[in-house]
């Protein structure tokens, strides 16, 4: 999902403490299915309430949340509006694919072979409107601020960080990048030991910072370039040119200085290129949000321990991380002065 | 060189009064005494202290730079007796401390100070300034603990205030001008301050300290007293917790 440039974009490490009392405007979306896909139980079953309810997604929104706050980190999440009609082929595909993932997983489930399964299952995974309701109302009581984006998330966290009122996107897709976040964190919420798919190793993950100057001054391109690149090897609103990936793309702008140069000179073609560049380019934004941090719980045991079946004393550990980070927020350095 | 004697009491409320914001630091060492700062790795609290050589039986040094881990320190004062003298000389080929009390010899080994710089003292010009007995702080602040983590301080022409406050339960110190030492306040100001901080930086302060306290809104306070019968002098700094809405 999103756009595939992952090889020719650098990142280098960055740790908790860099991003102290930094805000960190996250994809909302993005992060909620990454929870999905991953907090399930061994057979590949989401985690649930005694009423059926899924509460795979809040269990990461409290626990990664606090350890966010915890190391004095600001988030913010941002959720998708309304997605742009030229994303209508990819989410049509998605849903075919999670369709068959569907059946695989029962196929697998009924021979026993769990490991199948659990991958399977992971690839179902669909954020329902009660999904959505029940993380903004979890990240409310943890004081978290949520923007409504009129269309991409990703976009409207991009433009926040381009503003300078957050520091950061953090989401695990580059799309941002081509929306001009100035600055994007990967790996923000599932740092930590982290299974690799189809195997039974583990690998460290840890986050990565990604600054849009420093990769295109690298790449000596500049960002409608890099959009160029984007298109050519796919996005969420075209499928990109066969053949094409991130090197050879970067190659062939390099060489003939944008998409049309490259499309006339290896007669291929790309429906609507200009429609898609200008969702990069002009994307559906929007000024009045508001990225108020409340430095006060609500009643968060009441909603996950009482109506979602949660275990009191883990929610109250993960609560007392967030007060420590709330009073952390609250203290200032001498260097401030 | 260093080859001094000194009142393990001395000795141990300089480690406390330094052992509450760090637990390594780098000992500045001259003709006339010592002196060092040091600031928390938070950088919210930041300590200042001399000590002439007069608060020594004995003392005779050149300009050196120890590198003392204190609490090491703190556990071989605890061998001494209340009021014991405590001899301390240098190792220098081996770069190590040697403590003696009574039958007792340790010897410490030295921190490289090679990367322990003297941190930068903020220059801070604080509007307001005044001079309050130890034991009104203390009582205060201790006070205080039974309620919350956090004190306010409100000084103004009429006097000193620490409020201490958390859902509906409240502890207030109030001083009037007559109560104060002295008091130099044209304006009201208002600091708020974290309690475990500002506890410990008074744990060595006694009854009949004077503290000189400079005081802004929503600024660092600057606590100053002395101790080892004035022969030496502390300045602490501490950053102000400011109040989320």
């Amino acid at each position: 999902m999103g756009v595939g440039i992952r090889d020719i974009v650098k990142s280098q490490e960055i740790t908790f403490q860099d991003m102290d009392n930094k805000i960190i405007a996250i994809d909302a979306y993005n992060i909620i299915y990454q929870f999905l896909s991953s907090i399930r139980q061994r057979n590949g079953q989401l985690l649930e309430d005694s009423q059926g309810r899924v509460t795979s997604h809040l269990s990461g929104l409290l626990y990664r949340n606090a350890r966010l706050i915890e190391n004095g980190i600001k988030p913010a999440y941002v959720f998708d509006g309304a997605p742009d009609i030229m994303k209508e082929g990819t989410l049509e595909k998605r849903k075919e694919r999670k369709e068959r993932a569907e059946e695989d997983y029962e196929k697998a489930l009924e021979r026993g072979d769990l490991e199948e399964a659990r991958t399977k299952a992971q690839q179902t995974s669909r954020i329902s409107a009660e999904i959505e309701e029940s993380s903004k109302e979890l990240l409310d009581l943890l004081g978290i601020p949520c923007i409504q984006a009129p269309a991409e998330g990703e976009a409207q966290a991009a433009h926040m960080v381009k503003k300078g009122d957050a520091w950061a996107v953090g989401g695990q897709d580059y799309d941002s990048l081509l929306f001009g976040a100035p600055r994007l964190v990967k790996n923000l919420t599932i740092t930590g030991k982290r299974k690799m798919p189809g195997s039974q190793r583990y690998k460290e993950i840890r986050p990565e910072l990604m600054v849009l100057e420093d990769i295109l001054n690298e790449l000596d391109i500049d960002r409608e370039q890099l959009i160029d690149i984007g298109i050519l090897c796919g996005t969420d609103y075209n499928q990109g040119v066969k053949g094409i990936g991130p090197k050879r793309g970067l190659k062939y702008i390099k060489k003939f200085e944008d998409l049309e140069g490259v499309l006339e000179e290896k007669d291929k073609d790309v429906n609507n290129y200009q429609a898609i560049r200008n969702i990069f380019l002009e994307p559906k934004v929007k000024d009045d949000y508001s990225l108020k941090f409340k430095n006060e719980l609500g009643d968060v045991k009441s909603f996950l321990c009482h109506e979602r079946d949660f275990s009191e004393s883990r929610v109250g550990s993960a609560l007392e991380k967030i007060r420590d980070g709330f009073k952390k927020r609250e203290q200032t350095s001498l260097s401030s002065f | 060189m260093l080859n001094a004697e000194i009142n393990s009491n001395v000795l141990k409320d300089l480690v406390d009064i330094v052992g509450t914001i760090v637990d390594e630091v780098k000992i500045n060492l001259n003709e006339e005494g010592l002196n060092l700062k040091a600031v928390d790795p938070a950088h919210v609290a930041m300590v200042d202290l001399s000590l002439s050589k007069d608060a020594f039986e004995a003392y005779e040094a050149d300009e050196t730079e120890l590198g003392l881990n204190l609490k090491k320190m703190e556990q071989f004062l605890r061998l001494a007796e209340a009021g014991e003298m405590v001899r301390m000389t240098l190792d220098e080929d081996e770069n190590r401390l040697v403590l003696e009390v009574t039958n007792i010899t340790q010897k410490m080994a030295l921190l490289d100070t090679a990367g322990m710089t003297d941190p930068n003292v903020p220059s801070l010009d604080l509007p307001l300034s005044l001079k309050v007995k130890g034991k009104y702080v203390l009582n205060g602040v201790k006070a205080s603990e039974n309620i919350s983590d956090h004190i306010s301080i409100t000084a103004n022409p009429d006097g000193f205030e620490i409020l201490s406050e958390e859902d509906e339960d409240m502890v207030r110190l109030s001083l009037n001008e007559e109560e104060l030492e002295e008091l130099n306040a044209n304006e009201e100001v208002r600091s708020l301050f974290a309690l475990d901080y500002f506890s410990n930086m008074i744990k060595c302060v006694s009854k009949d300290t004077v503290l000189e306290i400079e005081l802004g809104a929503d600024y660092p306070i600057k606590i100053q007293f002395s101790f080892a019968e004035e022969n030496g002098s502390v300045r602490y700094l501490l950053a102000p917790r400011i109040e989320s809405t």
